[in-house]
C-alpha cells in the first residue's frame, strides 16, 4: 500500500528543497519584511511536519500545537532568565518538558484506547488550560502584555558572521527543518514507518501480529511534541516578543491544519508546500487593504473546503499528475479523496 | 466574612451561569448523541442569537420580540447549515465522519467569526432590567431568576417534547439504535435535521441568557463552544440529563470560584474537571 517514494528520492527532494530556501534570501534582496515571512514560512512548516508524525501517520489528533508551542517559548525563556543562562542551554530542557508532556497524552489515551475525537478533546481542553496560565500567571509569564523575547544571542553570532540578525535564525530555522525532515524520513522509511501504517490500517490486527502500539504511539507523541516545544521557542524568537494571544488554538493549531492537509497528510514535503501555499495566501491578502479584514473568514472557508473536497493534498494530486503524463498506470486512487487517498 | 446572604446572591447567579452551561451542553450533546458529529459551531451559534437579537432591538422593537427573531434565524440558520454542510458531512461514516465533522464546523466557526467580526467588532449586551429582589435580607440580582426561570421551562419543554410527542420518541430511537429505527420506519436523516435545528435554537438561547447579564463579543463563540465541551463530557456526552446536571453543577463551582479565588482560577477548575472526567471514565464517553 505504501504509495512513498524511495528512501533516496525522498533524500533528494529534501536536498533540492533545503538548497532552494537557502538560496531564498537573496531573491527578495535583503528585504527584512520579505526574510520574516520566510522564517514565519519554515517554522508553520516545522509544525505541521511534528503534527504530521504525530496526526497524520498514527491518528492521534492533537489539537494544543499552539500551547505545546507556547510551553517551550516560555519555559526556554523563563528558564534562561531564573538561572542567568544561555536560552541554548534551557531550549533542550524545554524540549524535554513538552516531549513529555506529548508522551503522557499519547500513552494515556493509547492505554485507554481513546478514539481520535476523545485524544482532540483532551488535547484542547489542555491547550486551554495552558492558555489560560500563560495569561493568569502574570507574576512570572508577563500575562496578556508578555515580554520581550531576544534570546539566543543571535546578534553575536550575526556580528561575527557580518550579516543580519534576521538572517541568522532564518538559517537556523532552515537547518531545524531539514534536520527535523531527516528525523522524519527515518522514522517512516523504518520498522517505525511500517508499524503506524499498520496502527493506522486496522489496530487490533497490528497489535495481534506483535506491534506494540501503545509503544509506537507513545513515541510519535513524544517526538513531535518534542519539535514542536522547540520550534515553539524559534516561533517567540522571530516575533521578537512573547504574547499568550500567539499561541492559542486559533492562532496557531487552525493554521497548521490547514498548512498540512493542503500540502498533504503522511508525505515528508507536504508540510512545506502547505506552508508556502497558506503563507502565501497570508501575503495576498495582506497586500490589499480591503482583503485584509476578510482573512480569518477566508481561512475558515478553506478549512471546510480542504477537508470536505481535498483531503489528498497538493503533493499527492501533483504526483498522480506527474504520472499520468507519464502515461503510468498508477491512477489508480485517483478520486479518492473521501478516504484521504489512503 | 462572607454573609449566608451573598451566598444565596452567589448561588443564584451561579445557576443562572449553569442554566447558560446546560443549554450549550444539551445543544452539542442533541448532535453528537444522534449523529456523531461534534459541532464546534455551537458557540457560534450562541453568539448569532445576540447579534441578531441586538439589531432587532436597535431598530426600535421589543426585548422578547427580539428574542424570538434571534432564535427562528439561528434555527433557519441550523436548517441551512445542515442542509448544506452536514449532508456532505454525513456521506461518510465511522471515525472518517468525526473526523470530518470536527474539520467542517471549525472551519465554519472560523468563517462565521471572519465575516461576523467585520459588521460587529465591538461588544454586546440585552440588558434585563429587571431590577433586583430582596429574599430574607439577601439581594437577588432579578435578570438571574429571570434566566433560571426561562432556562427551566425550556429545558423542561425538550424533555417533555423528547418523552412525550411522536417525534421525540423517534428521535429518541435514532440516539439508542440507528438500525432499529430505520427498522420501524424511522427516517435517522430527517431526525437529524429536525434536531440540529433544535440544538442551534438551544444554543441561541443560550448565547441570550449570557448576553442578559454580560456582553459579548464575536471572539466569545469559540469559548462557548469549549464551555459546550465541557459540559458534555462531565455529563457523559450522550445523556441530556448528564449535560443539565454538569451545567448546573459547574455553573455554581464556577462562580464560588470566582468568587472565593478570581476568574483565573475559577476557568482553570472547569477545564480541568473536565479533563479529569475524560481521563477518570472515557469509557462513558466513547
Amino acid at each position: 500500500m505504501s504509495s512513498r517514494a524511495s528512501l533516496g528520492t525522498e533524500v533528494r527532494n529534501v536536498a533540492i528543497v533545503a538548497v532552494l530556501f537557502a538560496v531564498a534570501p537573496l531573491v527578495v534582496l535583503g528585504s527584512s519584511y520579505y526574510e520574516s515571512v520566510l522564517a514565519h514560512l519554515l517554522l508553520i512548516a516545522l509544525f505541521a511536519v511534528a503534527l504530521n508524525i504525530v496526526f497524520g501517520h498514527t491518528d492521534q489528533l492533537f489539537l494544543f500545537v499552539g500551547g505545546l508551542a507556547g510551553v517551550g517559548a516560555y519555559t526556554t525563556a523563563l528558564l534562561a532568565d531564573a538561572l542567568s543562562i544561555s536560552a541554548w542551554v534551557t531550549l533542550p530542557v524545554a524540549a524535554l518538558v513538552c516531549g513529555l508532556i506529548g508522551m503522557l497524552v499519547s500513552y494515556v489515551s493509547a492505554k485507554r484506547n481513546f478514539t481520535v475525537v476523545l485524544i482532540s478533546i483532551l488535547t484542547l481542553n489542555l491547550q486551554l488550560v495552558f492558555s489560560e496560565i500563560f495569561v493568569g500567571a502574570r507574576d512570572i509569564t508577563g500575562g496578556s502584555t508578555g515580554f520581550p523575547y531576544e534570546y539566543f544571542s543571535l546578534g553575536v553570532v550575526a556580528e561575527a558572521v557580518g550579516i543580519e540578525t534576521k538572517l541568522v535564525l532564518y538559517y537556523i530555522v532552515l537547518v531545524l527543518l531539514v534536520a527535523t525532515l531527516g528525523v522524519y524520513l527515518r522514522l517512516v522509511h523504518s520498522k517505525y514507518g511500517i508499524a503506524f501504517d499498520a496502527i493506522r490500517e486496522d489496530e487490533v490486527a497490528a497489535e495481534s501480529i506483535g506491534i506494540d502500539v501503545v509503544r509506537y504511539k507513545t513515541i510519535a507523541g513524544f517526538v513531535a511534541a518534542l519539535i514542536i516545544g522547540v520550534v515553539g521557542a524559534f516561533f517567540a524568537r522571530e516575533s521578537g516578543y512573547v504574547l499568550p494571544g500567539g499561541f492559542t488554538f486559533l492562532a496557531v493549531d487552525v493554521i497548521v491544519l490547514i498548512v498540512l492537509v493542503v500540502g498533504g497528510l503522511r508525505t515528508t514535503l507536504g508540510p512545506v508546500v502547505g506552508a508556502v501555499i497558506v503563507v502565501g495566501i497570508e501575503e495576498f491578502l495582506s497586500s490589499a487593504q480591503s482583503l485584509q479584514t476578510w482573512r480569518t473568514a477566508i481561512f475558515g472557508a478553506l478549512l471546510i473546503v480542504l477537508f470536505l473536497y481535498f483531503r489528498r493534498g497538493v503533493v499527492r494530486s501533483a504526483r498522480d499528475l506527474v504520472a499520468d503524463a507519464r502515461g503510468g498506470s498508477t491512477g489508480g486512487n485517483g478520486g479518492s479523496d473521501v478516504d484521504g487517498g489512503q | 466574612m462572607v454573609t449566608a446572604s451573598t451566598l444565596l446572591g452567589l448561588a443564584v447567579d451561579g445557576l443562572a451561569f449553569g442554566v447558560f452551561l446546560a443549554l450549550l451542553g444539551v445543544g452539542i450533546t442533541l448532535v453528537f448523541g444522534l449523529g456523531e458529529v461534534l459541532n464546534l459551531a455551537i458557540g457560534t451559534f450562541a453568539v448569532l442569537a445576540v447579534l441578531v437579537a441586538t439589531v432587532v432591538v436597535q431598530q426600535g422593537m421589543g426585548l422578547v420580540v427580539a428574542a424570538v427573531v434571534a432564535l427562528v434565524a439561528v434555527a433557519a440558520f441550523g436548517l441551512f447549515v445542515d442542509r448544506t454542510l452536514l449532508s456532505l458531512v454525513y456521506r461518510s461514516e465511522g471515525e472518517d465522519r468525526i473526523l470530518l465533522g470536527i474539520f467542517t464546523t471549525l472551519g465554519l466557526t472560523v468563517l462565521l467569526d471572519g465575516i461576523l467580526i467585520n459588521y460587529f467588532p465591538s461588544r454586546y449586551t440585552l440588558p434585563l432590567d429587571v431590577g433586583t429582589l430582596s429574599v430574607a435580607g439577601a439581594t437577588l440580582t432579578g435578570s438571574s431568576l429571570v434566566i433560571v426561570a426561562v432556562g427551566t421551562v425550556v429545558l423542561a419543554a425538550v424533555f417533555a417534547f423528547l418523552r412525550g410527542t411522536f417525534l421525540g420518541k423517534a428521535t429518541r430511537t435514532v440516539f439508542q439504535d440507528e438500525r432499529g429505527a430505520r427498522l420501524v420506519g424511522v427516517n435517522p436523516r430527517r431526525i437529524r435535521t429536525l434536531i440540529f435545528v433544535l440544538s442551534a435554537a438551544v444554543a441561541g438561547l443560550g448565547g441570550l441568557v449570557f448576553a442578559a447579564g454580560s456582553a459579548v463579543a464575536v471572539s466569545n463563540g469559540f469559548e462557548f463552544t469549549t464551555f459546550a465541551l465541557i459540559i458534555s463530557i462531565v455529563g457523559g456526552v450522550r445523556s441530556l440529563v448528564g449535560a443539565i446536571g454538569a451545567g448546573v453543577l459547574l455553573g455554581l463551582v464556577n462562580q464560588f470560584a470566582n468568587f472565593f479565588v478570581g476568574s483565573y482560577i475559577a476557568t482553570i477548575i472547569l477545564f480541568v474537571t473536565a479533563i479529569v472526567v475524560l481521563l477518570a471514565r472515557p469509557e462513558a464517553i466513547q
